[in-house]
């Protein structure tokens, strides 16, 4: 009787005993990447040209964001501080401190300051800093607790499903306009930030945009 | 298996025959009726094995490409990027927010106020000047593709002698050394050679540096007849401005007023604003158009004649009789009887039509208007104000104001003075007189005789070669001016960017030769404006003024006064019109009229390196990337020339053309609506010196044209020549058959009837009922809807570039248009109507995304890329599309575009190049991007979003702005859309539809508001108004003009319930 199975059968548990080992592998790996808060880059300290401390800035001086970070109230972009803004103050204080001497630089070459970037979100996606501070949602949502920060970090994913999270129930996150800028600000209870929220929600007319055009275009 | 949906047909007799998109459609051929079938544009969802790349070679090389993936993993997590903020903080700029400064584009007729959006200093959007009458904010498909013209790769980015790159300064010595080989007054050998850019500084340079030189002004399409023939009525220094505004009747004679060419949109707006019919009884004007090939301005008339353009002079001549016949008094009647000797009839032409037309303007005296193409003579524009002034249109629909230019030399008085060794420097500006004036004038031959030629221009063409320095021209919106607009107001241009190429402006290179001495080429223009500001105020606050200007763009109050200057017709144009007698010659097949026309994307042929330009079809042809000669199907038949659609591509002879001992070889298309035996010429391609886009597009008619016929000419033959011919037709894809689409009627049908756009074709019957799918909730403050007014819309493209420019549409290239793939997210259907297959009636229809409420789209995404949002609008999400193209299947109106390669990415000659090929789009092309608009990738589907980042932007911008306010509404008519913004005509209308103020809630309410398709129950967001035509009930023929749709999709003695039984 002929073989009812050809020969190179014999291979076929070897062969796919390996190819499961490839996909479990392939498997572990995905989600050690994807499924971590490494993906989303959360905790990103990246060593920045001049050594700027957030904690110093807002917490000891009572700088307010809006100082240096001009355009965040009317613009997509929230500014990034031109030279000119640090030599505004540096000029007379702290002139000649060593740990300023990239920006002393930048102000007498004209050559600008390379930060490293922290926050991205991929180029499909248009966020709009004026839409937010003006109607309630604080730095700190997702920025987290910048005026503590010795060295700038990334605290939040800012995923999709992090921003929908918030899209959908705003009560959670809205606080009153004038509270907007004061990252040490809390509600007294989880309770009353939803009491609130609701009744900002609902006397504001807020309904964030849920749809894929609220952010890609 | 694929079900066929069988619309209703219409009934048996009745098959919708008469509205037919191209010749193959009429005679319903069986390769029409192929491509009518298939899903898509045959080729366009297929993979072409000839193409040099097969299936077999397309895995090997995605194999390999797979691999380098696998080797490249290290690149997995994000890259570092930086955020570089400036270093001193610029004024008013903050980025990510849009500025907009006041400039003007120069036009030869006058320039055209514009406003430019510039983003984080890169100018990425051209808009009309909202502030000044002559834009009002809207803007043309020329000035939009500007933007496109400003980052051209391909520009001259060098300075060259004798063809070779050399740097600035050693032309800054070369110059020098000429200006001391001046000294002795040596002025009289240098001539100027420059286009017309209106510009004040420039006339300025004229008289005061350059008093003794020659200055030959030459625009290859600007006759200047109409300003001679004012002259010779008037007095000098004069031009007249039509008023369509005053005008009810608008007779207009090888006119083309509603075409952009001369950047007039006030005559556009003007005319069309009487012609916006919103209810019955309303007022509209009446067109009469005399033309020999159709234009859009004979697509909008109400009665159009097709005349030879040779024919013209005889028959304005013959109207001028018929006028006096009718008792018409003044000057005219001793005008004609004084240069009668003329043959009384017009070859061809219906007595009955002259006679009426004549009787319909004697009828609106002082309130109609005769317009003469600028083409014609001088002796047809002498006429045609001999009846204006007959007629009493002489200040109340036509003005006399002040010509701000003096007329220089023309072009063959400079060729003579060249020819006798009298020009010593000539310096060419502009332009591209080699490759565009008349070939009697041999360049090659004269510009050796002139020891220094020095050419500025924005690319290295056909005149640069052939001059000894090439100086690299900085655009317009890279450089300080001014212009007059046409009505002689005066403008401020102002550089939008720094020179991308470090190009020198006109005027730079004018003061360096003149030797002035400046920093800035900006005190130029501001020492101009001073003289012109200080004869207006005693108090001279020279700051203050001159921000002003530049804020506004123009000078309040500097239009040309209007002179009234009596027209004493008799002593001053008789002897002229008795020298040049206005003669129609017989024309035959043997005999033909060649007439050269500006093309309508390429201009003179100044656009023909920009790829927005070529890719946009032809309004009437609907060709793009190269142009072919015009004649009418009977002059086809007779000289047996066929165009036959062959797999979907427009396969047409080719033939060589002959007159005066010269000719050229060019394809040929028939276009009903043309008149016999004559043959459209357009101009500007057959470029031999040019950039990739426009190198090998089209045939060159400049070729034929001399300086005593530039414009037409009596007595060409043709023979066919071997071999076919492909041309790139968007008209027969994506064809919707039989239906009522465009629905129109006359003025008088409507008054009676104004609800008829709601009783044709199969709408008429079918059941409005719920529908099986659901609905999503649209219940958010905003619900966007759009209106096209098919009466005012001229098709004249606009709208197409301008979407184009705001929302990042790649071009594809002649070859893709060919298979079906191109990406406008706009089409204009062209539609022809009637049985007459010679001289048909012709209507215009935009297409974009129609925004359903029941998107057929939606419901078969198999990802949800595709979705509906609160506000009514069906939008795209690109990152989560993967290409499965059902959404464009299942589109009824085959709005959908894909994007077959990386269009973005690829040069279009290499997108068929495998994955490995290099990829990119070059910085400069990078910069012309909207930032707020994705720039999609291969394998994504994509469509018109109704501009929804000026959606989110208005609703941003208002929220920000009211802050902690439940007030999120923004205000009626606040934000509009790309097309609606640039559309001259004002014919589209877009908003809120919640919103009871706002302009598009009023105009949806109207009688003649119908939705394309009305019975598939999809509910577009986007309707149309009823096209209305508004015919002399007295003319012959006009009982069919307008009443195609009623008379075969109108089903009578339906009650406007009775649809509901069927």
């Amino acid at each position: 009787m002929a073989n009812i199975f050809p020969r190179w059968t014999n291979w076929l548990p070897l062969k796919l005993f390996i190819a499961a080992l490839v996909l479990g592998a392939a498997v572990v790996w995905g989600v050690t990447y994807y499924f971590t808060p490494k993906y989303t880059r959360v905790g990103y300290m990246p060593q920045q040209p001049v050594n700027f401390e957030h904690a110093i800035h807002v917490n000891q001086l009572g700088m307010d964001c809006r100082y240096c970070h001009v355009g965040v109230e009317t613009s997509p972009n929230s500014t990034i501080p031109t030279t000119q803004t640090c030599m505004n103050c540096h000029k007379q204080v702290k002139k000649d401190s060593p740990a300023l001497a990239a920006v002393r630089e930048s102000w007498e070459t004209g050559k600008p300051i390379p930060w490293v970037r922290i926050h991205q979100v991929p180029d499909y996606v248009y966020f709009n800093h004026a839409a937010h501070v003006n109607r309630g949602v604080s730095c700190v949502s997702c920025h987290g607790q910048v005026n503590q920060m010795r060295v700038m970090y990334q605290d939040q994913p800012q995923s999709m499903s992090w921003c929908l999270e918030c899209h959908r129930s705003p009560e959670k996150k809205i606080r009153p306009m004038n509270e907007v800028y004061h990252l040490d600000w809390k509600p007294e209870s989880e309770k009353a930030q939803l009491e609130m929220g609701k009744k900002l929600v609902k006397d504001w007319n807020i309904d964030p945009p849920k749809s894929c055009a609220g952010c890609h275009r | 298996m694929k079900r066929i949906w069988q619309h209703p047909e219409a009934e048996k007799g009745k098959t919708g025959k008469n509205y037919w998109r191209s010749l193959g459609e009429l005679s319903n051929t069986p390769d029409f009726r192929d491509w009518l079938e298939r899903e898509f544009p045959q080729g366009a969802a297929e993979w072409s094995t000839d193409d040099g790349l097969s299936r077999r070679n397309f895995l090997r090389l995605m194999g390999a490409s797979m691999a380098l993936a696998g080797l490249g993993l290290s690149a997995c997590r994000r890259p570092e990027a930086h955020l570089v903020p400036f270093t001193k903080t610029p004024e008013w700029l903050i980025p990510g927010k849009y500025l907009h400064y006041s400039t003007a584009m120069p036009r030869r007729n006058g320039a055209m106020p514009l406003q430019v959006k510039s983003y984080n200093g890169r100018p990425i959007k051209i808009e009309g000047n909202p502030l000044h009458p002559y834009s009002m904010g809207k803007s043309d498909a020329f000035a939009q593709a500007t933007i496109l013209e400003l980052y051209d790769p391909e520009r001259s980015r060098s300075f060259l002698k004798d063809g070779k790159p050399i740097d600035r300064k050693t032309f800054d010595e070369a110059l020098e050394q000429l200006k001391q080989s001046w000294s002795g007054g040596a002025d009289r050998k240098l001539a100027f050679l420059v286009d017309e850019t209106c510009c004040p500084t420039r006339e300025r340079f004229r008289s005061e540096l350059f008093p003794d030189s020659i200055w030959c002004v030459y625009e290859p399409l600007l006759t200047g007849n109409s300003s001679e023939a004012a002259s010779l009525a008037f007095g000098g220094g004069v031009k007249v401005l039509p008023h369509y505004d005053k005008a009810d009747l608008i007779f207009s004679v090888d006119c083309d007023f509603l075409e952009c060419h001369d950047g007039n949109l006030k005559s556009i707006r003007d005319f069309m604003n009487g012609r916006r019919v919103r209810k019955p009884g309303d007022k509209m004007n009446r067109l009469y158009a005399v033309e020999s090939h159709y234009t859009i301005t004979g697509a909008t008339a109400d009665h159009r004649l097709r005349l030879p353009a040779s024919h013209t002079g005889a028959f304005v001549l013959a109207l001028a009789k018929e006028l006096v016949r009718s008792g018409v008094e003044s000057g005219l009647a001793e005008l004609v009887s004084a240069i009668d000797n003329n043959p009384e009839t017009v070859l061809g032409v219906d007595k009955n039509w002259i006679r009426e037309a004549a009787r319909d303007l004697i009828e609106h005296r002082r309130r109609c208007l005769v317009v003469i193409g600028d083409r014609q003579p001088t002796s047809v524009h002498i006429l045609g104000l001999a009846i204006n002034e007959a007629l009493g249109n002489l200040d109340n629909t036509l003005s006399v104001i002040e010509k701000k230019q003096e007329p220089g030399w023309n072009i063959t008085e400079l060729a003579d003075a060249i020819g006798n060794g009298s020009v010593e420097t000539l310096v060419i500006v502009g332009g591209n007189p080699v490759y565009n004036s008349p070939v009697d004038i041999d360049w090659k031959k004269l510009l050796k005789k002139v020891p220094t030629v020095i050419r500025l221009g924005m690319h290295e063409d056909e005149t640069s070669a052939l001059s000894h320095w090439h100086v690299p021209q900085a655009h317009y919106l890279e450089s300080w001016s001014d212009a007059w607009a046409e009505d002689g107001s005066y403008l401020s241009l102002q550089p939008m960017i720094l020179p991308l190429h470090g190009g020198l402006s006109d005027l730079e290179l004018m003061a360096s030769l003149a030797g002035v001495s400046f920093n800035d080429s900006l005190e130029l223009v501001q020492e101009t404006f001073r003289g012109v500001v200080k004869k207006r105020w005693d108090a001279f606050k020279f700051e203050e003024q001159w921000n002003r200007f530049l804020h506004d763009g123009f000078l309040e109050d500097s239009a040309a006064k209007v002179k009234k200057i009596s027209f004493d017709v008799i002593n001053r144009c008789v002897d002229f019109l008795k020298r040049n007698p206005l003669r129609a010659e017989p024309l035959a097949e043997d005999r033909l009229e060649l007439v050269f026309v500006a093309d309508r994307r390429v201009d003179d042929g100044r656009f023909v390196n920009n790829a927005w330009m070529q890719e946009f079809p032809d309004p009437i042809t609907k060709m793009t990337w190269e142009n072919a000669a015009l004649m009418s199907p009977t002059t086809a038949k007779k000289l047996g020339i066929v165009n036959e659609t062959v797999k979907g591509i427009m396969m047409v002879d080719k033939v060589k053309i002959s007159w005066a001992g010269r000719s050229i070889e060019a394809p040929v298309l028939i276009t009903p609506g043309s008149c016999d035996f004559s043959l459209a010429l357009p101009v500007g391609y057959g470029r031999e010196i040019t950039g990739k886009i426009g190198e090998g597009s089209g045939f060159n008619a400049y070729a034929l044209r001399v300086s005593d016929a530039a414009y037409f000419a009596v007595g060409a033959s043709i023979k066919k020549v071997d071999g076919k011919y492909d041309l790139a037709l968007t008209q027969e894809h994506n064809v919707m058959e039989g239906r009522a689409l465009v629905r129109e009627a006359p003025l008088e049908y409507f008054n009676q009837d104004p609800n008829f756009t709601d009783k044709m074709g199969i709408d008429a019957h079918a059941p409005s009922g719920p529908s099986f799918y659901h609905v999503p909730p649209m219940n958010a403050p905003h619900q966007w809807g759009m209106s096209i007014d098919l009466t005012t819309c001229t098709g004249c493209n606009a709208c197409v570039v301008a979407c184009q420019s705001e929302n990042n549409i790649p071009v594809v290239g002649k070859d893709q248009v060919q298979r079906g793939r191109e990406m406008h997210w706009i089409r204009i259907d062209r539609y022809f109507s009637g049985e007459d297959e010679e001289d048909p009636q012709m209507m215009m229809q935009p297409i974009a995304c129609m925004q359903c409420e029941n998107a057929p789209c939606e419901t078969v995404c198999p990802v949800n890329a595709t979705v509906h949002n609160d506000e009514g609008l069906n939008v795209m999400a690109y990152n989560r599309c993967i290409g499965t193209r059902y959404c464009a299947n299942n589109c009824p109106y085959k709005v959908r575009r894909f994007n077959f390669f990386d269009f973005n990415q690829r040069p279009i000659d290499e997108l068929y190049k495998g994955p490995l090929a290099p990829k990119g789009t070059p910085e400069l092309l990078k910069m012309s991007k909207n930032p707020n608009v994705t720039v999609r990738m291969r394998g994504v589907m994509e469509k018109c979003t109704f501009c929804v980042q000026r959606l989110e932007m208005a609703k941003i911008d208002w929220r920000a702005k009211q802050g902690a306010s439940p007030d999120v509404t923004i205000p009626a008519n606040s934000v509009q859309t790309a097309c609606q913004q640039a559309c001259p005509a004002d014919a589209i209308v877009f908003g809120n539809l919640k919103d009871e103020d706002s302009e598009i809630a009023k105009v949806k309410t109207l009688k003649h508001d119908y939705a394309l398709l009305e019975y598939l129950n999809i509910k577009p967001r986007v309707s149309y108004l009823g096209r209305i035509r508004n015919p002399n009930p007295k003319m012959p023929g006009a009982d069919k003009i307008g009443m195609t749709t009623i008379n075969e999709m109108h089903h009578h003695g339906h009650e406007e319930n009775d649809g509901k039984e069927h």
